[in-house]
């Protein structure tokens, strides 16, 4: 095995400034600017492009030589004025690069500047809303790009004048230091829901879908199911339709609670509602299988007191039904999985439901919890098995182990396609980016729907892998436990 | 001198950018070009960087490392589409990246550590060390590092300075081209000129030899190219930079002439190969018949040797007759359709107008990321008049220009790609991300075959109607409206750009691929 401690061979994450547009543009009418030089921007819109299939506008302040030595005041002002100008938002996201992050260029301070100079106020109803957030990509990954922006809205959005102080600097620590608020009264009956990962557009509208039958009202945000999934219409907005509504944002403070889906990673927004505003928040995994989607809506009953739609109970039933006719098919089945530390989270408890065995789980971000969760759930369910659980790894190193706990199936995104041609193991593509297949934007994994969804392509993965049927196949298989003694548990016989 | 009309809603300062080819008494339009882009215009263009990357990664056995936070390099991880028929160690993507500490306290060391790393692991030739926006403001000493591993591990570590801010995607070219001289070997040239000067007999048994350069092997281009010049008996030393290796760019001195492809990223190594070790160069194109011919044709010319003429004319004739026949059937499937054009480069820019014209079909609008004054005074006089010429444009500009000017397809990148898509355009992709050679005339073949599937497909007559209107109710919107609006002109009134975006209602949408076929008066211009 390699041991490298300086170089990075093909990174598992990305920047900071791309988690905070995947947020931004799940919010109406918003467009993402980022301060910093032109290549970030366009690289990260094309890398964009290529996974959703849609187009994806984001802006610079296009810093040059000059803008870097003196200061990238004048352009930051300069490409807001030219992104109001031509795109009319009612949002703008400002992320940081790294390159504006190094100038130290202090951000919130010139677009106050800017505000003043063009006479903008701090009224949704009329004036555009800019909305800074910053994401030096050396610091940390996409995943806390998109915690950061999520809050950064929530905030823009909700804080009282007098709260300012109180919660200035809670972006980083935990609130629960503070005094718990008075818990105030609901007013508008409606539920928060915050994942703290981006989830694809399809997965989105399966939970909207649950939220519109079971609530009736309720607040999704980031809402990218049609921002970065628009059906083809007469006309090309400037700004893709759809999106979480400004008045919705504004109206989170008075749910009568937060879910925020993802237990891994904080969620910052949740926090700063429940501290600051008195909104309940509760934590349950991003409901990806079984029990994860049984939580979710155990919890929505809880919350809301409302029964089950007999529409989930059928589809339970029937992804019941479909975990038992595959069961064979997956038992002992060793798989790697690797992505967003929630995303894996979930996935990893439902193939652990599934009786398969994750024997490497790895995310490319840097978590602190992430090992002692994904160990606990092991704990819970199979504690015989010891997973290797890697956090901030690159795919070099995850090849490297691939080779070594020998998985029989890989889970994640598409770019581990590479290991998978070396090590002649079958892909089953979960996550972003996915460039070399289509449909990333429809791929559904959460909800009882999505779990059977998951489940037909893990086990068909599997079907075609070892396939059966034909003669050639065998050859394969015979070479493959050749070099591989005490594989023979999944030879023909169980199908 | 006319002053530009305004062709397109935009921002005021981009208007110089967007010109249109008039007749020549109505005078010649200036179009800026050649600058950093505006501040919050959404230009398509990336950075010195990635300029950088893209000229220097089909360099198949080189480690190229990153030296940056991690972002640059996951972006750009394997993104050419370009082909090697050895080793692939440019298909992975190196960073060291860098985090606060280093930010702070400078990356030199860990630059240095993660050389060595690289260097123990994949034993490359070359190593290139390419600084991004950061190390250019913290100040680490690329050079010296570079330099002091380059002593230790007796292989060339060669800096490229391509910190993202400093310039634009040109100012990357450039970078490249640094590395690459970098990596000729002088005494290649000192082999050369041995032959050169030694008797007439030596000579004439000495196979004449070329380079190619700005040819990147995007899905194996020159694969196709090759096997012209050595049936003529020609040795293509190395192509910069598809599938290039270190040792074979070593070599490039030992040429006797240079053929340039894409001009706009390699005539600067070619000019300093031409003052270094006195090796002409001509421009050349490998994509489209007609270029095809000429570059063959004048490559022999060079050589003034009868032999070669002769034999270059067999093979054009011969592969010419061969590929006809399809290029004829497609051709009648595509004649009449306009073209829109946005390439990163204007050598493929002005190819692709010879290209379409052999297709029959006609471009209506030229843009590029990089060009150059004289490259667009070139495009104005190779496109017909009305023809809109646009430099560094954005998803904006492009969406009314598509509509405006009514192109049946664009050929592009990704990030065109899906508003093409979704204005109703068909689209060609002539960047990294194709799948099918498009030079040689095989390539021709492969890129005719693109254009009709994407022009003729039925998919879009399914996309006109874009809202079910069940019948009974309401005649379904495009029938109702397709007769009257087959005059282009017609589409410019109704074209509306309203503040929210663009609108392509039923009454502008083209006609099917089918009538268009029919009514199209236009000859080609071949
Ligand atoms: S400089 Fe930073 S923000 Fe830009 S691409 Fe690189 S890592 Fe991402
Ligand atoms: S940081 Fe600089 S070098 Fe890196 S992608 Fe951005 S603009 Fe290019």
């Amino acid at each position: 095995m390699t041991r490298r401690n300086y170089a990075t061979v093909n990174p598992c994450v990305m920047c900071q400034p791309m988690g905070s547009a995947l947020a931004f543009k799940g919010i109406e009418n918003t467009i993402v600017l980022y301060h910093g030089s032109q290549g970030c921007s366009t690289y990260m819109r094309l890398h964009l492009a290529h996974h959703f299939r849609e187009p994806v506008d984001i802006g610079s302040s296009a810093l040059s030589e000059r803008g870097a030595v003196y200061g990238g005041r004048e352009n930051l002002k300069k490409g807001l004025r030219n992104v109001i100008n031509r795109y009319s938002p009612k949002v703008i996201g400002v992320a940081t690069t790294c390159l504006a992050e190094t100038i130290g260029d202090d951000v919130p301070a010139i677009i106050r500047e800017f505000k003043e100079e063009e006479g903008i106020g701090d009224d949704p109803e009329k004036d555009i809303i800019i909305v800074p957030v910053s994401t030096p990509s050396y610091g940390e990954s996409h995943v806390n790009g998109y915690i950061k922006a999520v809050n950064a809205v929530v905030r823009k959005f909700t804080e009282k004048p007098e709260d300012e102080d109180k919660t200035e600097g809670m972006e980083e620590k935990s609130p629960g230091m503070k005094e718990a608020p008075e818990m105030k009264k609901a007013t508008n009956g409606k539920i928060n829901l915050i994942p703290v990962e981006s989830l694809s557009p399809a997965d989105v509208r399966e939970l909207k879908e649950i939220l519109a039958e079971m609530v009736g009202d309720y607040i999704f945000l980031p809402d990218i199911s049609e921002t970065f999934d628009a059906p083809l219409k007469e006309d090309l907005p400037k700004i893709a339709s759809g999106g979480t509504s400004l008045s919705d944002i504004a109206d989170m403070p008075n749910s009568r609670a937060s879910l925020s889906l993802g237990v891994v990673s904080k969620n910052l927004a949740v926090e700063y509602l429940e501290a600051c505003h008195g909104v309940p928040g509760h934590n349950v995994p991003i409901p990806i299988g079984l029990s994860n989607t049984d939580r979710f809506f155990t919890e929505l009953v809880h919350s809301l007191g409302c029964p089950i739609p007999e529409k989930y109970q059928k589809e339970r039933g029937r992804l019941l039904d479909s975990m038992v006719d595959v069961h064979k098919y997956l038992y002992g089945v060793k798989a790697a999985v690797y992505g967003d530390p929630d995303t894996v989270f979930s996935l990893v408890t439902f193939m652990l439901e599934l009786g398969m065995e994750p024997v490497l789980v790895a995310t490319g971000s840097k978590s602190r919890d992430f090992e002692e969760r994904i160990r606990l759930l092991f704990g819970e369910i199979r504690p015989e098995l010891v997973p290797t659980v890697l956090d901030d790894i690159d795919f070099d190193t995850l090849n490297d182990m691939v080779k070594k706990c020998k998985p029989e199936i890989l889970i994640g995104n598409s770019n581990g396609r590479y290991i998978a041609k070396a090590e002649d193991i079958p892909l089953v593509r979960v996550g972003l980016p996915i460039h070399d297949r289509v449909g990333a934007q429809r791929i559904l994994t959460v909800g009882y729907r999505g779990a059977m969804e998951l489940l037909d392509r893990l086990t068909n993965t599997m079907l075609e892998a070892r396939d059966t049927f034909t003669a050639p196949l065998q050859a394969h298989h015979a070479k493959k436990t050749a070099s591989e003694p005490g594989k023979e548990q999944i030879s023909e016989g169980i199908l | 001198m006319k002053e530009n009309a305004r062709i397109v809603n935009t921002l005021k300062e981009r208007q110089p950018y967007i010109a249109r080819k008039q007749s020549m008494e109505e005078g010649i339009i200036p179009l800026s070009c050649d600058n950093n882009s505006l501040a919050g215009a959404m230009s398509q263009r990336a950075c010195v960087y990635s300029g950088a990357r893209v000229v220097l990664n089909p360099v198949t056995d080189a480690v190229h490392l990153v030296h940056g936070p991690l972002g640059c390099a996951t972006y750009t991880w394997d993104i050419r589409g370009a082909k090697s028929s050895g080793v692939e160690t440019n298909r992975n993507s190196f960073t060291t990246d860098m985090k606060e500490i280093d930010v702070v306290f400078g990356g030199e060391k860990k630059l240095t550590m993660a050389i060595d790393e690289l260097v123990e692991l994949y034993r490359p030739p070359v190593v290139f060390v390419y600084s991004t926006c950061i190390v250019g403001i913290i100040g680490d000493d690329l050079k010296s590092v570079c330099k002091t591993a380059s002593e230790k591990h007796k292989i060339p570590v060669i800096p490229v300075q391509s910190e993202g801010f400093k310039g634009n995607k040109s100012d990357g070219y450039k970078a490249a081209c640094d590395a690459l001289k970098q990596l000729i070997d002088p005494g290649a040239n000192e082999r050369r000129n041995k032959v050169e000067s030694s008797t007439k007999e030596e000579k004439a048994e000495k196979k004449p030899k070329i380079n190619i350069l700005g040819d990147f092997n995007v899905a194996g281009d020159v694969w196709l190219v090759k096997p012209l010049f050595e049936k003529m008996g020609i040795e293509v030393i190395v192509s910069m930079t598809g599938d290039s290796t270190a040792e074979s760019i070593s070599r490039a001195a030992e040429a006797d002439l240079n053929l340039v492809q894409c001009s706009g990223s390699m005539t600067y190594l070619a000019k300093w190969m031409k003052e270094e070790y006195s090796i002409p160069f001509i421009k050349a194109s490998f994509f489209g018949i007609d270029d095809i011919s000429l570059a063959l044709r004048s490559t022999a010319e060079y050589f003034g040797c009868e032999k070669m003429e002769k034999k270059a004319e067999k093979i054009l004739e011969e592969e010419t007759r061969r590929i006809m026949p399809e290029i004829s059937r497609i051709r009648q499937r595509v004649k009449g359709k306009k073209a829109a054009i946005y390439m990163g480069g204007a050598a493929k820019a002005l190819t692709l107008i010879k290209g379409f014209a052999e297709l029959g079909m006609e471009v209506v609008i030229i843009g590029t990321q990089t060009g150059k004054k004289e490259d667009y005074e070139q495009i104005s006089y190779s496109v017909r008049d009305g023809t809109v010429i646009v430099d560094d444009a954005n998803p904006l500009e492009l969406a009314e220009l598509l509509i405006k000017q009514g192109a049946d397809l664009m050929v592009a990148g990704v990030k065109e790609r899906f508003i093409a898509y979704k204005l109703g355009v068909a689209f060609c992709d002539f960047n990294h991300d194709r799948v099918v050679e498009f030079e040689g005339f095989d390539g021709f073949v492969n890129f005719a075959r693109e254009v009709d599937a994407s022009i003729n497909s039925p998919v879009w007559k399914a996309v006109r109607q874009r809202t079910l209107e069940p019948a009974g109710e309401k005649p379904a919107y495009a029938e109702k409206h397709l007769p009257q609006i087959l005059k282009r002109s017609e589409q410019l009134e109704t074209m509306k750009t309203t503040e929210q975006g663009m609108s392509r209602k039923p009454e502008m949408l083209r006609k099917t691929s089918l009538q268009a076929a029919q009514d199209s008066g236009v000859e080609s211009p071949v």
